[in-house]
């Protein structure tokens, strides 16, 4: 029983992570109907940049998260600039889904060239003494991601609905053309959606390294299951890739301990082709109607 | 087949063949080997890549599929090679079929991310499955036996070229017949082709599972020619590998099938010797800069539009100088590639080369020879609708309840259509007509209601079913399949003329042969119907537009219909056309066909229409004769607003 307990609640963290990221394809996705394959990418990057500032500059790990976040959107600018944007232009779906699998592919490389193909030990920032809590051992890194998970969700969801700005992002998400003849500059709008999409993948990647471990490989796996989140909660509702996240990150856990390590992944995709084929919209997204 | 299209192949199988004569070198004929291997994979993938216009990231799973089936069969069984090969194409072309079921219902990105998870589903079970796979540790085989020994490298590239030059056949009949025409529709155009009577999602799954055959087939091959198979292999990035090698090759192609292979077999080879990559990438920066600076002085494209590139390949001969080791970088180099493949080269180097050559030389306009229609008389090219029960009802539309949230789309309608009748549907714009078109194709299902037809309830049945049933129709915005031409768009229609099976089109059987000629002289009969004769061989998107409504219009008519959707067929046309168009409906009616036509153009509803149905805001305000409706109060009202006087 405390081993479950255990298991669930860091099935609960690495679900905070996926649902982080998967927020990251609900942001471009809403602005320009287009997704970011090398969203994975983006956190591995985050992920070592953030190492890289810690261990060889020095950083503080607080210190160090703003830097990560500007890396981050400076990453996501570059990915629609280079991949997304051209597409759009000609309106080549096919187009975008494989510039940014090329990017994806090229950051990764690059990481490993840069970093190494080894797995790096990311320096915990706070006490590694669990605290016992219901019988089980929680780390206080696990609180930690759980509450940075959703303080990020929270921010975004804050600035959209508050600021001038926000409110650029969600008229163009409702409508582009609409958007763009009312004077608004849905190029930059979609841009900064990458940009914000990236920072929240580098963020949850500096949050979630110090429970795993870093390297060039960790983004593939993770950027897949934070899909399988996205199209399970629905890539149009806030609440369910939440749920989508604890419904995988639980999964996930279990099935490590209980079953083997090895096949950790498969309930996660299986659950994603399940979703797909008995209800593509999500298990909380709403069904558009197709019109002819 | 002509004899001088004929003798450059046959020239170019021979050279194929004489290849290990001429080069003895083991390593490069497994290299050619390889290359030979890939060419199936990718005629596979361009299947589905290519023709329905897909992305699967998933081909790299498929084939180890087939390499682990050919892998286990021989490690645990000891299967001779004969044996093992349908045995492989069978179970990938299984795994296909699993792979396009979620595909049910999702398009584009979605397809995509279901491909690449269901790619990596098949990589944890081959790593984790030990009892069948061995796990990390892999397989070993041995090279297939042929005449009592194991065939040297040298046999066994025969062995691969023969399967090549079976597979190029058979994916080449494939493509040119019913299925490759199914195929190209649903991309073009995934709605009319289930109005058309072809299932989106049949032929969705049929692609995938044709593509995994092909795909197993190559993987089996790839086993037995590498001698040894570990999980490893089969990962992400082969199967972006194969993306590069088709659109880099050229969609919907062979010979960029086979140029994209090769490609990509050798590319790898080339950036393990940085000497050779500085030439090369030395060599592209110049020749692109060049290139554009006499297109930019020529004025052929602008400043901007080529900095980008140039940059890119000058960026890239810097690099190439700065690394000592070009091996770790590789990834990144193909990734540069598909980049630049996605946006300058979209089509392909053979689409590149075809569009330059193409534009050197004025387009050949190929002469119909099939034709056998001579005199105007059309009753072999259109069946005659059952005109037995002429005047009685064909189509009963029962309170029919249409609900999108709130709105009411459709407020329990009823209408009547009469056989043999040509009906006007009218109403002001957001009054439903529409709607009711998509509801009586099965696009949309009624919220309440039923609609039957030839007393048959049609609410529930697929789009594609009711087509079939004999209910066809036309779209108010155009919708071609834009890339065939206009003799393939009716070819489409004429789909459920079609009894014959994969068997029949890969070995050209009598069977598929007959109905092929069967239904180009029909469709060729539809074309010269509308007046299209002339333009059978141009694609349906470069018809103007006049010309693209009357080939939606044959193409319905190819269905066998006993009833035609006409949703605003005028629109858009100039009065010429208009006056042609009536003429064509008039001649339809003339074979029994019951038409039901919706139109804004008052004065061809008026002139052809036995009867008139008026709806606004979803409700039937009035129904009557043209002379009834016009001086019908409720209508001058819906259409002028304010209350008649």
């Amino acid at each position: 029983m405390e081993i479950l307990i255990q298991l669930i609640f860091s099935g609960i963290a690495l679900g905070m992570i996926y649902a982080v990221i998967a927020f990251g394809y609900q942001l471009t996705f809403a602005t320009s109907g287009t997704l970011n394959f090398g969203q994975g990418e983006a956190l591995m990057l985050g992920a070592l940049v953030g190492l890289t500032c810690v261990e060889d500059l020095g950083i503080n790990y607080w210190l160090m998260i703003p830097i990560v976040c500007i890396f981050g959107a400076l990453q996501g600018s570059f990915v629609e600039a280079i991949g997304v944007r051209p597409a759009i232009k000609i309106k080549s779906e096919f187009g975008w889904i494989m510039s940014t699998i090329a990017l994806g592919i090229i950051f990764k490389n690059v990481a490993e060239n840069i970093w190494g193909r080894d797995d790096l030990r990311f320096p915990s920032p706070i006490s590694e003494d669990p605290i016992p809590f219901l019988g089980a051992n929680i780390l206080p890194m696990e609180i930690l991601v759980v509450a940075g998970a959703i303080l990020m969700m929270v921010m975004v969801e804050w600035f959209n609905r508050k600021t001038i700005y926000g409110k650029a992002v969600v008229a163009t998400s409702n409508d582009r053309d609409a958007a763009s003849l009312m004077g608004i500059n849905t190029g930059i709008v979609i841009m900064f959606s990458y940009g914000l999409s990236s920072l929240t993948a580098a963020f949850a990647g500096v949050l979630i390294a110090p429970l795993t471990l870093t390297g060039a490989t960790m983004g593939a796996s993770l950027g897949l299951k934070a899909f399988a989140v996205a199209i399970i909660g629905g890539l149009s509702s806030g609440f369910g890739i939440i749920i989508g996240g604890l419904i995988l990150g639980i999964t996930e856990t279990t099935t490590g301990f209980y079953i083997s390590t090895g096949y950790k992944d498969v309930p996660g995709l299986l659950l994603l082709l399940l979703v797909l084929a008995l209800k593509p919209s999500g298990l909380f997204g709403k069904t558009a109607i197709k019109k002819v | 087949m002509k004899i001088n299209k004929l003798l450059p192949m046959l020239l170019a199988v021979v050279a194929l063949l004489c290849f290990p004569l001429v080069l003895s070198n083991p390593y490069y004929i497994h290299l050619a080997s390889t290359i030979l291997i890939y060419i199936i994979l990718l005629f596979g993938l361009d299947i589905v890549v290519g023709y329905t216009g897909q992305v699967s990231l998933g081909h790299a799973g498929l084939f180890g599929v087939g390499s682990y089936t050919a892998g286990v069969l021989f490690f645990h069984l000891d299967v001779p090679f004969y044996l093992t090969l349908p045995a492989e194409i069978i179970v990938t072309a299984i795994f296909g079929g699993l792979l396009a079921l979620p595909a049910l219902k999702v398009i584009g990105p979605y397809l995509a991310m279901v491909t690449l998870a269901f790619g990596t589903i098949l990589q944890i079970l081959i790593n984790e499955m030990s009892f069948l796979t061995e796990g990390p540790l892999g397989i070993k085989l041995t090279k297939p036996m042929v005449f009592g020994h194991e065939a040297s490298e040298k046999e066994f590239f025969w062995i691969a070229a023969i399967a090549m030059l079976f597979a190029l056949v058979v994916v080449h009949r494939i493509l040119k017949s019913q299925l490759g025409r199914a195929f190209e529709a649903l991309r073009d155009s995934p709605v009319a082709c289930d109005c058309m009577g072809v299932s989106v999602y049949r032929y969705k799954v049929y692609a995938f599972v044709i593509s995994a055959g092909f795909a197993g087939f190559a993987g089996a091959l790839y086993s037995y020619s590498e001698k040894y198979i570990s999980p490893n292999t089969y990962n992400n990035e082969l199967t972006v590998l194969f993306l590069l090698g088709i659109i880099m090759g050229g969609r919907k192609s062979r010979l960029g099938a086979i140029l994209g292979a090769t490609i990509i077999v050798l590319l790898p080879k080339l950036l393990d010797d940085i000497g050779l990559f500085r030439i090369v990438s030395i060599t592209l920066a110049t020749l692109v800069a060049l290139g554009s600076i006499l297109a930019v002085t020529k004025g052929i494209t602008t400043l901007k539009k080529v900095s980008i590139p140039v940059a890119g390949t000058i960026a890239l001969a810097l690099f190439s100088l700065w690394l000592d080791n070009i091996t770790d970088w590789r990834l990144s180099i193909f990734g540069v590639m598909i980049l630049l493949v996605v946006y300058y080269l979209q089509d392909g180097i053979v689409g590149f080369f075809r569009s330059f050559y193409s534009s050197l030389f004025t387009k050949k306009v190929d002469v119909f020879t099939e034709s056998i229609i001579t005199n105007e008389n059309f009753d072999n090219i259109i069946n005659d609708a059952n005109t037995k029960d002429r005047g009685q009802n064909i189509l009963t539309i029962e309170s029919i309840l249409m609900q999108f949230g709130g709105l009411k789309a459709l407020n329990l309608v009823d209408i009547t259509i009469k056989r043999g009748s040509i009906h006007g549907l009218i109403g002001p714009n957001g009054s439903g007509k529409s709607t009711m078109m998509n509801v009586l194709t099965g696009i949309y299902i009624p919220t309440a209601g039923d609609v039957k037809f030839e007393n048959q309830s049609v609410v529930g049945k697929t789009s594609s079913e009711i087509a079939l049933s004999g209910i066809a129709r036309t779209f108010q915005n155009v919708q071609l399949f834009g890339e065939m031409t206009a003799l393939e768009n009716i070819l489409v229609g004429l789909h459920h003329t079609f009894e014959s099976n994969l068997v029949d089109v890969a070995l050209h059987l009598p069977r598929f042969t007959k109905e092929e000629k069967n239904a180009r002289q029909r469709a060729l009969g539809l074309l010269k119907f509308v007046g299209l004769e002339s333009l059978a061989n141009e694609e349906a998107r470069n018809l103007p537009y006049g010309k693209q409504r009357m080939l939606e219009i044959a193409r319905a008519l190819a269905l066998d219909p006993n009833l035609l959707l006409l949703d605003e067929p005028a629109a858009g046309l100039t009065a010429p056309d208009i006056k042609e168009l009536l003429v064509v409906i008039r001649k339809i009616r003339d074979h029994g066909i019951t038409i039901i036509l919706i139109e804004h153009h008052m004065d061809v509803v008026m002139s052809v229409s036995d009867q008139i149905s008026v709806l606004d805001f979803g409700e039937k305000i009035a129904e009557g004769v043209a002379s009834e409706i016009q001086s019908n109060p409720k209508v001058i009202e819906a259409y002028l607003g304010g209350s008649a006087a």
